[in-house]
């Protein structure tokens, strides 16, 4: 794949009708067959991933350009999963590193801060929970060393160890991420704020 | 999770609400993110998120928990700035013993003293406040001395580890915790800005512990 960045017409991605699951996305993957295992495999996925994406880049049109990219690459090392009990984890790990790939090309947060705009989408998806939808902003606006790791952990299940492998960091630095991650939301829901792991010595 | 910690909590109610405050909290960012953010660009239905695998989601919570045991223990094992917090609570919940102006006599220090198994090379008149107070799972004794700044609080932490001295400003008060002739450790607060350290340093001098259980 070449360095550039090359998305996916975006036109097609948001405007366009509901489509099939088998369609979305073997219509996309070169010499995918709609009826093959691992096709529907990947279409199962979809939405986890595009959860995974939403969450990480806060935008769901560039979610969609990286799962997208993101299934591409799986596609093509397919060959490489054994196991499709393990093709979760698996596709989200492209993921998560397609989105880094993204992120570093563009040196900032895809979305600015203050264009994050929680909206709803009609009646029938009316958040009944003040303090769930407050919760969701305040997540979706922690920077990225503290998101990344808690979407990693709450959305995409990765454990500790796990999130340390992926990010390069130590097991500790994780968990002081995932903590601080925690400690900023927990105004959110009441509480006050905990005294940070850096004054008990703990590195970040 | 560490035994150490086990035992903690199960002696600690301020550490135990903290670890359920984070396990609620926990839950709550688990509900908030089960469904993908409705973004500005979106117009898309909320759809149905099939949940991780049951041992993922296992994993899930040991990792909560492992996260919340780490900043815990840190806290735990790091005894000056936890017990500073604590001092200061017990402190805080003996409003009067800041007020008291006549001084305690002999009997009544010993009596404070003894049981913590604590000698103290100091003339009680600069005593006016000397209770047995427990504290950490011990009798300590807690004292107040009138001074030129006046009054100054001192608990003689015989069972605390204090390795080095450690200076604290927490609740309003300043103090000081010094490590003790003999292992322990004595604290002195005050509530007025001055300098602890130098009745810190008599107190090093004029402390010393029993031998035998306390």
């Amino acid at each position: 794949m070449a360095d550039g960045y090359n998305a996916p017409q975006r036109k097609t991605m948001r405007n366009s009708p509901p489509e099939s699951p088998v369609l979305s996305i073997s219509g996309r993957l070169p010499g995918a067959n709609p009826g093959d295992p691992i096709t529907r495999l990947f279409e199962s996925m979809r939405p986890d991933l595009l959860r995974f994406a939403q969450w990480l880049s806060r935008d769901r049109a560039i979610a969609e350009d990286i799962v997208q990219e993101a299934l591409l690459r799986a596609w093509r090392s397919r060959e490489a999963l054994k196991d499709h009990s393990a093709a979760r984890p698996w596709l989200l790990t492209i993921v998560r590193r397609e989105h880094a790939r993204l992120y570093e090309r563009k040196r900032l947060e895809l979305v600015p801060l203050e264009d994050i705009v929680e909206t709803h989408a009609g009646p029938a998806l009316a958040e009944p929970d003040g303090e769930l939808f407050a919760l969701r902003h305040a997540i979706m606006k922690l920077p990225i060393e503290y998101r990344e790791p808690l979407v990693l952990q709450v959305v995409g299940g990765f454990t500790t160890e796990e999130i340390a492998r992926e990010l390069e960091l130590s097991s500790t630095a994780v968990l002081t991420r995932l903590f601080r991650a925690r400690n900023k939301l927990r105004v959110i829901c009441g509480m006050s704020t905990a005294r940070d792991v850096a004054d008990a010595g703990n590195p970040a | 999770m560490p035994a150490d910690l086990r035992d903690h909590l199960r002696s600690c109610h301020a550490c135990d609400a903290f670890r359920a405050e984070m396990l609620a909290l926990d839950a709550t960012i688990h509900r908030a993110m089960r469904a993908a953010p409705l973004g500005a660009s979106s117009g898309a239905t909320v759809r149905r998120i099939r949940p991780a695998p049951a041992w993922r989601q296992w994993a899930l919570a040991a990792s909560i928990l492992l996260a919340t045991a780490l900043v815990l223990g840190a806290w735990v094992l790091r005894p000056s700035d936890t017990l500073a917090r604590d001092l200061v609570t017990h402190v805080k919940a003996e409003p009067d013993s800041w007020l008291s102006e006549r001084h305690v006599d002999a009997a009544g220090l010993a009596q404070a003293l003894g049981r913590a198994g604590v000698t103290l090379n100091l003339a009680s008149d600069k005593v006016v406040y000397a209770q047995s107070c427990f504290f950490h799972g011990h009798y300590v004794p807690h004292l107040v001395l009138q001074t030129s700044q006046g009054p100054a609080t001192v608990l003689l932490l015989r069972h605390e580890a204090v390795t080095a001295r450690r200076v604290f400003h927490e609740g309003g008060m300043n103090g000081v915790i010094v490590p003790a002739q003999g292992g322990g450790g004595i604290a002195v607060l005050e509530r007025t800005g001055g300098d602890v350290d130098p009745l810190a340093r008599q107190m090093q001098q004029a402390v010393g512990w029993l031998p035998g259980e306390h």
